[in-house]
């Protein structure tokens, strides 16, 4: 088919016009308009090719990560003296503090009454490394809630 | 291949017109791209208004993100709707579709190309429409398509020629 014919196909092609949408999905659609309040959507665009050719790109991802696991295993294999000395603590405070407590009734499903005893405690860890001057204090609270039977008779 | 949609700068900006000028060709392609006339129009919606939403509304989309946008979502609609019954995707392939403007006159014309066309294989089907009825150039349907820029005009070129062997008493 020379170039001629085919001008001649594509005009044919081109009088043939693609069907109307039926009606009700033409108004369903024009009902669909997107709210112009609304955000636009991120943009798909392509990611900058910065310059560099595919084999470029090729090589650079494996070595990339090759570099990183070497890094890694360098890192790992280096002597321990040289990491710094861990903390030693010569002297470990464990203290409680009671700060509330209270009494309170329930029944269970069966219509037996429990007591409960609530106590509200403040536990704290003081470490201190007196040869670094570090101290590390730690506060945690801690809610106790004990059932207590009633006693029956 | 190009770097970006083309943008339309001459079409109306407005909703309605925007539709009424392009959505024959977009649902095209996306009957064209579906399994049925139902999947066709919701892929078509979607389509759409995700192309206006990503252009925020200064302007319309560029065609081709539309029908870019079309064809993902077949192609994720396709892979769902694998899953449906056999007797439901039977339902919907019986279900008639007119591609093309059937006035009185050219109703047995617009029947044989729509026959062509459905005959044509896939690859060809796709560049045809979107360079006929879609309008988009070659860069374009590549987008589309996600083919290089040759390929696309190559295909059209042989889409052509299979379709006039097919619909040979139409072009005579």
């Amino acid at each position: 088919m020379n170039d001629s014919e085919l001008e001649r196909l594509e005009a044919d092609l081109r009088r043939v016009v693609p069907a109307r949408p039926p009606d009700d999905f033409l108004a369903r659609l024009k009902a669909a308009r997107p709210d112009c309040n609304s955000r636009p959507l991120a943009k798909a665009t392509r990611l900058p090719s910065l310059g560099l050719r595919p084999w470029l790109l090729r090589w650079l991802i494996p070595a990339t990560a090759m570099m990183t696991v070497g890094l890694v295993v360098w890192r790992v294999s280096l002597p321990a003296a040289k990491a710094a000395p861990a903390l030693k603590a010569d002297n470990v405070q464990i203290d409680q503090e009671l700060l509330s407590a209270f009494d309170t009734v329930a029944r269970l499903p069966s219509g037996e009454p429990v007591r409960f005893r609530c106590r509200t405690w403040m536990d704290q860890v003081v470490l201190t490394d007196k040869q670094r001057g570090v101290v590390i204090e730690q506060r945690t609270p801690r809610i106790e809630v004990v059932p207590v039977r009633f006693e029956t008779y | 291949m190009n770097s970006g949609w083309q943008h339309e700068t001459t079409a109306p900006t407005d909703w309605e017109q925007w539709l009424g000028h392009h959505t024959p060709a977009l649902l095209l392609f996306a009957r064209q791209q579906a399994r049925c006339e139902a999947d066709a129009q919701d892929l078509l919606q979607e389509a759409v208004v995700e192309s206006w939403q990503r252009q925020g509304h200064d302007a319309p989309p560029p065609l081709g993100l539309v029908y870019a946008t079309i064809r993902r979502r077949a192609i994720d609609l396709a892979r769902s709707a694998d899953r449906r019954t056999g007797r439901e995707a039977a339902a919907n392939l019986d279900t008639p579709q007119c591609w093309f403007d059937s006035e009185v006159e050219n109703r047995e014309r617009s029947r044989l190309i729509q026959e062509a066309m459905q005959n044509l294989p896939e690859i060809y089907r796709g560049v045809v429409t979107l360079k006929i009825w879609g309008g988009l150039t070659f860069s374009e349907i590549a987008e589309v398509l996600d083919i290089p820029a040759n390929t696309a005009a190559s295909r059209y070129r042989y889409g052509l020629v299979e379709l006039r062997k097919m619909s040979r008493e139409v072009f005579a």
